[in-house]
């Protein structure tokens, strides 16, 4: 479809000029999220600054059965803000701002294009901040978090975004505007918000939401222990959880990932480990020694050869910046690498571990892993040469039979970026016909001409073959990429003043 | 009505035991496994009988609710299916009471920190149903918070899954989700994954009595929201001297003495030291408790404040965004009279009144943000109109997920408000 002079004049009268682009080079900036390979060029962006801009822009695409796609930073790995079938690209990111914070009541209503960290620190003055902490929430914005019900590595504490959410706004598929929750624990209505949340913008477009803050923890102590071998840190992960100790983080690297972290940023790290397992307790301080003291011993029990207790903010900040490095590192060596977001239920994350690398292995491809152990998230990276297109072949079938295996231990096939344009032809192989067919009319309920969001989650959305448009998926380091770091993400990793991998 | 010899024939049970306000149902069926249940709502469908699926009859008072044909009793659907007590998850039937489930827990150091009246009686499914959470609701949850995945059957009897049974999960959509406080009206939830808590190292009640003018000075309490402490619960005396236990007698709370009109619990669960730390802070704003309980007697103390929501007395629930006792200030400057129960950790109060003094005591605690919520045992027509987009997309909803409408509650599910 293209749009006429006259249909852009129509959203320039919505939305005033600033609030359209229609340039080449903006389409091309919003063509796909972090999946940078597979581009769908949008008819339109539009910039709305409100609820009812959203609810304008929706019930004029509504009326001329125009696709419309939301999209918050687009640092999402799975193509859920990628305009498939073209249209109108909808962005949040001038609806950016905090629009009350109440801090007796330990609430706010934001915008959806507010920039999750930027959230923590607008309300760290009240001694409050926002619990959920995706690794890119330097960038990306809270109702991208929402779409994905995104988490961080301290969802284990503190749960993910679902839990965080008391209220929406939300704009549906004709432009009606609803309130669905509030400002209370426990809402007159039913919980739709609950529904919607998660529902990567193919239910409903979310336009406020209102959030509980928490009361800062009081202190933080974080650990860093070392193992011969990535099983051991996981038993040891285990062991801590069964005790009875929920620690706010627990992350592991294994080998490969510390060897490229160390030999880049020289932060100490043991490179002969076979993994190393970083866990994070926060809360009052008085309840902090016993834990380091408990979960020392339990690691110490199966077998860690080294403890390190931050001393101090900078050590603290630097055993983060290694974890968070990763993703940079894997960048510095292999020209491509394809990045997952599987789920094993944590007692089988070493065994999930060994299979990941096996599957590597068997196709002549490295694979590194760095993720939250704490949570069962993993996100293995299979390296491969770019410019060898068997080498990708067979690194994106590693990855498919990686996600295979998330699915027969009793797993998923995304934790945190949604299923999107990538994984939809895995759904038919985590769930029954029954269920999707459940779930397609679910989303009917909500979306019946499927304008929001088009394509996305289900399988058979795509209409094209799906499994080699999933071939054009692998971030390889190529042109317009810098660093391994997809395009689109340049400009933040760069922001953030080194080439951490900030969405994982 | 002629009932085809068949499923419904060969699991039937008393219909007069699922009666509500003495009008039974025509029909009750008992399945023994999920097989079986699709197998009865596909012939309840077929004969276009309409359905209310019964858990522990503890949460919903059908009065007024429209004729239903079929009760379908879920209790023989009990097992636990999975517990990974390493991976703090468990799946478990609809079936499965929620003492049954804590013991199961406990014995591992582990709880599922949703309270519902009657746990002997009350099940997993309809708890879930419900929506039913306790004073500790801040803290940890209600079940949208603590459910990863559910199967549920459709009303045209098919069986249907979403989500699983990993704690972090963004594949596919959370009918599963929606499914909590949605009271049997949409589909019938056959079994949940759920997340679950290591107990707490320690835990510790500080029982006091306060007259109304302690309970409405919030400098007293200001402190308390921010220490996030595990429950911090005011019980009108009247509610609290008279209470009954989970057997029905007569017990009042521990340390209830009538003297003062307001009783209230702080509770505290934390490491030990931390716990120390907070009582010197409570003895420090609110004085030297008249009764302090520990472990043991405080999880029983949680059961007793959920047994103060027992089906068998009229309630009106509200919920609030102001989280703490002073929030009750106008409340308490009434003349006494209406008992109450706040959990103020969590905002939510219950006024012990029938629904026909709804429309005053909503008018008078609309000022201090309360605003009422679903009561599950509200007459089905006491039911407020919602917004008519908010009714028209919940109608599609419901056509999704059952088409025939066979779901008798779930009329009111589209209908209402709260």
């Amino acid at each position: 479809m293209s749009l006429t002079v006259s249909d852009l004049e129509e959203l320039r009268a919505l939305l005033g000029d600033d609030g359209v682009l229609a340039s080449k080079a903006a389409l091309f900036t919003y063509d796909a999220d972090a999946l940078v390979l597979d581009r769908h060029l949008p008819d339109v962006v539009v910039l709305p600054r409100s609820s009812d801009e959203v609810a304008a822009v929706v019930r004029w695409a509504y009326a001329r059965k125009i696709p419309v796609t939301p999209r918050g930073a687009g640092t999402g790995l799975a193509g859920g803000a990628t305009p498939e079938f073209g249209g109108i690209v909808l962005s949040v990111n001038r609806m950016d701002r905090l629009l009350r914070v109440d801090p007796d009541r330990l609430l706010a209503w934001v915008q959806p294009g507010l920039v999750n960290l930027a959230l923590s620190h607008q309300v760290a003055a009240h001694g409050l901040y926002y619990a959920p902490d995706p690794a890119s929430q330097q960038v990306s914005t809270v109702g991208g978090n929402v779409s994905t019900n995104a988490g961080g590595p301290h969802c284990l504490k503190y749960g993910v975004t679902l839990n965080h959410v008391l209220g929406i706004t939300a704009v549906l598929h004709d432009g009606t505007v609803l309130t669905l929750g509030g400002e209370a624990l426990d809402a007159p209505d039913f919980d739709l918000a609950a529904a919607i949340i998660g529902s990567e913008g193919t239910l409903a477009i979310v336009t406020e939401i209102c959030v509980r803050l928490l009361p800062k923890p009081e202190a933080v102590k974080t650990m860093l222990f070392d193992f011969v071998t990535v099983e051991a840190a996981c038993r040891s992960v285990s062991a801590v959880i069964a005790d009875g100790i929920v620690p706010a983080a627990m992350e592991i690297m294994d080998q490969h990932t510390v060897e490229l972290v160390e030999a880049w940023l020289h932060i100490g790290l043991a490179v002969d480990a076979g993994a190393v397992l970083l866990i994070e307790v926060d809360g009052p301080s008085i309840s902090l020694a016993s834990q380091v003291e408990r979960i020392t011993a339990l690691a110490l029990a199966h077998g860690a050869r080294s403890t390190r207790v931050a001393k101090d903010e900078a050590e603290r900040a630097a055993i983060w910046r290694g974890r968070k490095s990763a993703f940079g590192a894997y960048g510095r060596t292999a020209s491509g690498f394809y990045i997952m977001d599987g789920v094993v239920p944590r007692t089988r994350l070493a065994e999930a571990l060994e299979t990941i690398y096996r599957l590597a292995r068997e196709r002549g491809l490295e694979a590194g892993n760095v993720f939250h152990a704490g949570d069962g998230n993993l996100h293995p990276h299979v390296l491969f040469d770019a410019n060898d297109p068997a080498a990708q072949a067979r690194a994106l079938d590693a990855s498919h039979e990686i996600l295979r295996m998330c699915i027969a231990f009793g797993g998923t096939i995304s934790g945190e970026h949604g299923v999107g344009i990538e994984k939809r032809s895995m759904m038919s192989e985590l769930f029954a016909a029954e269920d999707l067919a459940t779930m397609a009319a679910f989303r009917r309920a909500f979306n019946p001409d499927e304008l929001l969001n088009p394509g996305k989650i289900l399988p058979g959305g795509g209409g094209c073959g799906e499994g080699s448009a999933a071939h054009a998926h692998l971030h390889a380091q190529g042109d317009g990429l810098r660093g391994g770091v997809p395009a689109q993400l340049g400009g933040m990793a760069a922001g953030s003043g080194d080439a951490e991998g900030p969405w994982i | 009505m002629t009932i085809v010899p068949g499923i419904l024939t060969e699991r039937a049970v008393d219909p007069e035991r699922f009666a509500t306000d003495g009008v039974a149902p025509r029909l009750a069926s008992r399945p023994r496994d999920r097989g079986e249940l699709c197998e009865i709502v596909r012939a309840a469908a077929r004969d276009g009988l309409s359905i209310v699926p019964w858990g522990g009859h503890c949460g919903i008072e059908l009065r007024s609710m429209p004729q239903y044909d079929l009760a379908i009793d879920l209790s023989a659907l009990d097992r636990i299916v999975e517990y990974v007590p390493e991976d703090l998850t468990l799946t478990a039937e609809c079936g499965v009471t929620i003492a049954s489930l804590g013991a199961t827990l406990a014995a591992r150091g582990q709880e599922l920190p949703l309270e519902a009246s009657h746990a002997t009686r009350a099940t997993l499914g309809g708890v879930l149903a419900t929506n039913a959470s306790g004073a500790r609701r801040m803290r940890f949850g209600s079940p949208r918070d603590r459910i990863l995945g559910a199967r549920f059957v459709l009303g045209d009897g098919t069986l249907a899954r979403t989500g699983g049974k990993v704690v972090k999960n963004v594949a596919g959509y959370g009918i599963h989700r929606m499914l909590c406080g949605s009271r049997g009206g949409l589909a019938i939830v056959v079994d949940a994954s759920l997340k679950l808590l290591p107990a707490p190292a320690a835990r510790s009640a500080l029982i006091y009595e306060f007259d109304a003018a302690a309970i409405a000075d919030a400098s007293r309490w200001a402190d308390f929201a921010c220490e996030e402490p595990a429950a911090l619960t005011v019980v009108s005396s009247s509610i609290a001297c008279g209470a009954r236990d989970d057997a029905n007698q007569r017990a009042a709370l521990p340390g209830a003495t009538g003297q003062r009109p307001y009783w209230v619990v702080l509770g505290l669960e934390d490491e030990p030291e931390r716990i120390a730390e907070l009582r010197t802070l409570a003895v420090k704003r609110l004085g030297e408790p008249v009764l302090e309980l520990a472990g043991a007697d405080v999880v029983a103390l949680w059961q007793r404040l959920a047994d103060l929501e027992d089906s068998g007395t009229p309630r009106l629930t509200f919920s609030g965004s102001r989280l703490t006792p002073a929030a009750l200030a106008s409340w308490v400057a009434r003349p006494a009279g209406t008992g109450c129960v706040f959990h103020a950790a969590c905002g939510r109060l219950h006024v012990f009144e029938t629904t026909d003094h709804a429309p005053q005591i909503e008018q008078f605690l609309a000022p201090e943000g309360f605003v009422r919520i679903a009561s599950l045992r509200a007459r089905g027509d006491d039911a407020q109109p919602g917004s008519t987009a908010t009714t028209a997309l919940r109608q599609r909803i419901r056509a999704a997920l059952d088409p025939a409408g066979i779901f008798a509650l779930g009329e009111h599910w589209v209908r209402s408000s709260g």
